[in-house]
């Protein structure tokens, strides 16, 4: 095996010229997190705050027929209870957006109405004093239900005989599409060779270490609202509650408008200035006018409950809206992009009861409910020579999205994003893809860390397939497939374009050669020699991380309009700069790295830097907050580029008050003075009171100088990266080792190499226990089975190898160079891992066409034991 | 059977990081409620609250426990050591430094636990070994880094200790010398390396070895 346990050994470019980016500068937020003064969403609290219980369905599928509220009502500490009947009243229902074609997107209460879809599914939620009496007297409502047969697996969602979970649906497959690039009939018919093999991925879940939380306070004085919560994104979750709060009659709205003008003329206005800026989108609102009438044909309440709440939106004044302030927050990794329905349940309750609120969920309802991930299956078909060479490829995706859709992303958006990103960075003349969702009566489908990884796992896997059945070396068969240097820049077959930074395939063979890859077979049947069964795992992949210019638009006409990033930036009196980011980070370090990018954009200390985030009232608006592995890209850029602006404002003020020409000036070290005449400077606070002077308003000022500017990514590009794992199986046991892992990957510059690895080694290690240990349960009847951490299993420090880490950087002149890493880790490493297991166990025979191996699935495949189930 | 707040109350005397509180609770409450909501110590952290994954992880007599699975009463006339006790006049203690050092953490809602049971580890064994650090650090669960970056935490903390012991006895040493005799017997070896680890009063005895 040669090295068995091989250290940290982080091949690190050295930046040019700042002095912080580049370096694994020591995180800023540390500084509070470590000493136990972080401000989670648990911890806070507010004045006369009462607490949130939720009542929860033990069925997957059932009528309602009666809520009893009676005795929780009369329970001691009790202010109120809710059910699906007040929720109607009070609020708008959630209606989806998304007008793709052959999409039924349900319109559904954050409180069940008329039927209960999944164990766990909220049906009333208790207000009491504290969490201890709501939760009592959560047992106290006495809930009817009917139940209905469910639909627990894929198969029973496809079957017709089954009751719709969604009746206007009319089955259970809420989504149809097909795409075809080229002439995939001709050339699968044509094809030498043909390989298809059905892949299973299991339903997966986040499971972030701090569960979801809001607590809604409502500041009695002036009515205002401010929701404090673990949310990747303040800015989407404060419009998502004001348009499904905002429930007043249309002829209400209509009434307040009549009396303002103005505020429907501004909206008119910047909507109009908006889709100017951005053609696609409004090409793609044409185009989805015939889609939007079937959609209101087939549920005519939709464009009734639509109006009612977009006038009612239009009509309030910016003070009837919610304000957000993100916390500290505990992990997401995409499920906190997401708006629960038990937070907008806890926040219409608040806003009902005219009293601040709190709700934190518990384990058990965040492993039945707070999000589920990757339930799929594709049947993947090459077309190849007999030398391997790909002609075509076709793949056929079913993804489970459980009962609810997610809002505001439905996952159906991520089968556009399976779409687009299955070819990788090989060479696919010819693509056919279709897809289909189904509703399950399971938990909600959320973005998972590369929610579309399922592309990278079933062509990864079906190289080693392929490879195997023509008798070519799995390194081989990709080398010939893969895209190199000198083929760039080219276009995917579906759309967006690889740039000469796309470097997968330095990355495959820089793995090889550390791998020693030539020696494996001879030291695999050595290790098989002496009684030890061991394998060895490729996978490559891209990530568009942020993509191409207009990446999104490749999956959905129009959706790159909403994914440019903004920053403002202020110098402030006392000498300090502020970065303003509509991003929200939950572990990631912006605290650290936008300061790094801004404090050497200046020429200050990092301490001169204030990053701040989350709050709603300040930060500029963005609702893509932090996800997509987009930050350090889009976030990254846009900073560069404002504090560019900030430092030609500062040296504006600097020269005059210097006397000497601008463009004679630098700044080191936060003093700005004459290129080379150090001893006679200016500190920033001396500029901000000068500035400060300048302003027409007089009086007590704190900002001297701020600056915004938004980015659309530039250039943008790609992250690309190898794995390769080597693993050890006890055939007595089941049980998987991994001696060895290697990741070789390409992100650009590194703004804080620490942070990087950081994240790529997390996306591994989730990667690793998706297929070893994790796996969200349900049985055949659609309970769930793995409600506790006993059932569903996070892998430890046991678990988890040392993951060997080199980086690459393809030499480029562009500015803020900067691609994401943050899901990458988790898109290779199942397929590297899987890859590696089937590799130890061929000689056996085993054929590894699902992502979940745990010990008994693993002596099954080696034959050791019979199928257990 | 339910029963409401001012029912089946308890007086319950604990010493928490050096300070003593009397307080009257509900008998159902946690030692990780009363620390968090009683005490106002929210640095402790509830991450399942049916003791697996570590993040609320206290000392209680030097030991480390799941503060979620211990009732308050249990813990009564105790001493218990929190995240909160870490810092030494306002900066990182040794484990915090070495923690920050390495970039140990990501979102950091885990770091009470690790940080907690770090302490309980090298107070009872000052010098574990990888395999050792992450037998003992498996009842902690993090999502986020992959283990890598609190493992090597952790042993920067041990060699900083190292480093720190030893320069503590040089330091005693040039005092030795410098003063009585008998003052060198005063300054065991052993004691010294006790201080540099961070090992206070309660540390050491009785803890779990791996």
């Amino acid at each position: 095996m040669g090295r068995a346990s091989v250290g940290r050994a982080c091949v690190v470019a050295r930046a040019t010229g700042g002095r912080f980016v580049g370096s694994s500068v020591r995180r800023v937020e540390d500084r509070r997190l470590l000493v136990g003064e972080g401000r989670y969403v648990d911890d806070i609290v507010v004045p006369d705050m009462l607490y949130a219980s939720f009542v929860r369905s033990p069925y997957p599928h059932a009528e309602l027929t009666s809520v009893d509220t009676a005795a929780a009502r009369a329970h001691p500490g009790v202010s109120a209870v809710l059910t699906g009947t007040d929720m109607v009243e009070i609020s708008n229902p959630y209606i989806g957006l998304l007008s793709l074609p052959g999409l039924y997107e349900p319109g559904f209460y954050s409180l069940a109405t008329d039927r209960v879809r999944y164990v766990g599914d909220p049906v009333a939620v208790v207000i009491a004093s504290s969490r201890r009496l709501a939760e009592d007297a959560a047992e106290l409502v006495v809930v009817e239900y009917k139940p209905l047969a469910a639909v627990a697996t894929m198969g029973q969602a496809l079957d017709t005989a089954r009751p719709a979970i969604w009746p206007k649906a009319k089955g259970n497959v809420l989504y149809n599409a097909s795409n075809t690039y080229g002439n995939v009939a001709e050339v699968f018919a044509d094809a030498p060779r043909v390989v298809t093999q059905r892949f299973r991925q299991h339903r997966q879940s986040n499971q972030p270490m701090e569960t979801r939380g809001v607590v809604v306070e409502i500041d009695q004085a002036t009515g205002s609202t401010t929701v404090h919560s673990a949310t990747q994104s303040a800015h989407m979750l404060k419009w998502v509650l004001a348009l499904l709060s905002d429930r007043q009659s249309i002829h209400q709205s209509l009434r307040r408008l009549a009396t303002d003008r103005e505020r429907p003329k501004q909206f008119a206005a910047g909507a109009k200035a908006f889709l100017g800026r951005n053609p696609e989108l409004k090409a793609a609102n044409k185009a989805s006018v015939p889609t939007m009438l079937r959609q209101t044909l087939a549920d005519p309440g939709r464009l009734v409950h639509l109006q009612r709440a977009m006038l009612a939106l239009l009509s309030k004044s910016p003070g009837d809206r919610p304000e957000v302030k993100a916390p500290d927050i505990g992990g997401a990794f995409g499920t906190k992009g997401m708006v629960s329905r038990e937070e907008v349940s806890v926040y219409l309750a608040a806003r009902h009861l005219k009293r601040s609120v709190k709700w934190i969920e518990d384990r058990n309802e965040h492993l039945l409910g707070g999000g589920h991930a990757r339930d799929e299956a594709i049947e993947l078909s090459f077309a190849l020579t007999n030398d391997g060479i790909l002609l075509g490829m076709r793949a056929d995706l079913t993804m489970d999205v459980g009962a609810y859709p997610g809002v505001p992303f439905n996952a159906v958006l991520f089968c556009e994003i399976i779409r687009v990103m299955i070819p990788g960075p090989y060479r696919v003349p010819v693509l056919q893809f279709t897809s289909r969702a189904v509703a399950s009566n399971k938990g909600t489908v959320v973005p998972y860390r590369g929610p579309w990884a399922i592309e990278t796992w079933v062509r990864e896997r079906m190289w080693d397939v392929a490879a195997r059945e023509l008798g070519i070396d799995r390194a081989e068969i990709r080398r010939r497939n893969m895209i190199g240097a000198a083929e760039l820049p080219t276009r995917m077959v579906t759309g967006p374009e690889l740039d000469v930074r796309m470097s997968a395939r330095a990355t495959l063979d820089r793995a090889l050669e550390l791998s020693d890859y030539a020696g494996w077979d001879a030291e695999q049947a050595a290790a098989r020699a002496a009684g030890r069964t061991l394998g060895l795992g490729i996978s490559t992949f891209i990530e568009a991380a942020p993509g191409p210019p207009g990446f999104f638009n490749h999956v959905v006409p129009g959706f790159a309009a909403i994914t440019n990033e903004p920053a403002s930036m202020t110098l402030n009196a006392d000498g300090t700069v502020s970065v303003f980011t509509q991003q929200v980070p939950h572990g990631q370090g912006h605290e650290t790295t936008l300061a790094q990018v801004a404090a050497d954009q200046l020429g200050v200390p990092i301490e001169q830097i204030r990053v701040r985030y989350g709050d709603t009232r300040v930060t500029p608006f963005g609702i893509m907050g932090t996800g997509g592995s987009r930050s350090a890209a889009m976030a990254g850029g846009v900073v560069t580029f404002a504090a560019r602006e900030l430092k030609d404002r500062i040296l504006d003020v600097a020269a005059h008050l210097l006397e000497a020409a601008k463009e004679d000036l630098t700044i080191t070290n936060g003093r700005i003075h004459v290129l080379g005449v150090p001893s006679i400077d200016l500190g920033f606070e001396t500029v901000a009171a000068e500035a400060i002077r300048r302003l027409p308003t007089s009086g007590d000022v704190d900002e001297a100088i701020r600056v915004t500017q938004e980015y659309d990514g530039g250039e943008g590009g790609w992250a690309q990266a190898t794995h390769i794992c080597w693993v050890e199986v006890d055939l007595t046991t089941g049980f998987v080792t991994i001696p060895r892992y290697l990741v070789v990957e390409d992100c650009g510059e590194l703004i804080n190499p620490a942070i990087v690895d950081g994240q790529i080694r997390g996306g591994v290690a989730q990667g690793i226990g998706a297929v070893l240990y994790e796996r969200v349960a349900y049985d055949t009847d659609g309970q769930i089975q793995s409600g506790t951490f006993m059932d569903y299993l996070i892998p430890t420090s046991m678990e988890i190898p040392d993951i060997e880490i080199h980086h690459l950087q393809t030499p480029s002149t562009i500015e803020a160079n900067y691609r994401g890493v943050g899901e990458g880790g988790m898109v290779a490493a199942p397929a590297a891992l899987t890859n590696a297991i089937e590799n130890a166990l061929q000689h056996l025979g085993a054929r590894v066409t699902e992502q979940h191996l745990p010990p008994s699935r693993i002596l099954e495949l080696a034959g050791i034991i019979g199928h257990l189930a | 059977m339910p029963s409401p707040d001012t029912a089946d109350m308890v007086s319950v005397s604990i010493t928490v990081n050096s300070r003593l509180s009397t307080l009257a609770i509900e008998s159902r409450r946690t030692l990780a409620e009363l620390i968090r909501e009683d005490l106002g110590l929210t640095g402790t952290h509830l991450g399942c609250e049916h003791g697996i994954c570590g993040a609320c992880t206290v000392l209680m007599e030097g030991e480390p426990v799941r503060s979620c699975l211990v009732l308050a009463v249990q813990a009564s006339g105790t001493a218990v050591e929190t995240i909160e006790s870490l810092a030494e006049d306002g900066r990182f203690g040794p484990i915090q430094q070495a923690m920050w050092e390495n970039h140990s953490f990501q979102c950091a809602f885990c770091a009470p636990g690790f940080l907690m049971t770090t302490k309980a580890l090298l107070a009872a064994n000052p010098h574990p070994t990888r395999q050792e650090i992450r037998e003992e650090l498996s009842g902690n669960l993090c999502r986020c880094t992959g283990y890598a970056s609190i493992i090597a935490g952790v042993e920067a903390a041990i060699s900083a200790a190292a480093i720190s012991a030893a320069a503590v006895a040089k330091a005693a040493v040039a005092e030795a010398d410098a003063a009585a005799a008998a003052a060198v017997a005063a300054v065991g070896p052993s004691g010294i390396a006790g201080v540099a680890v961070g090992g206070s009063g309660v540390g050491g005895s009785g803890v779990r070895r791996g």
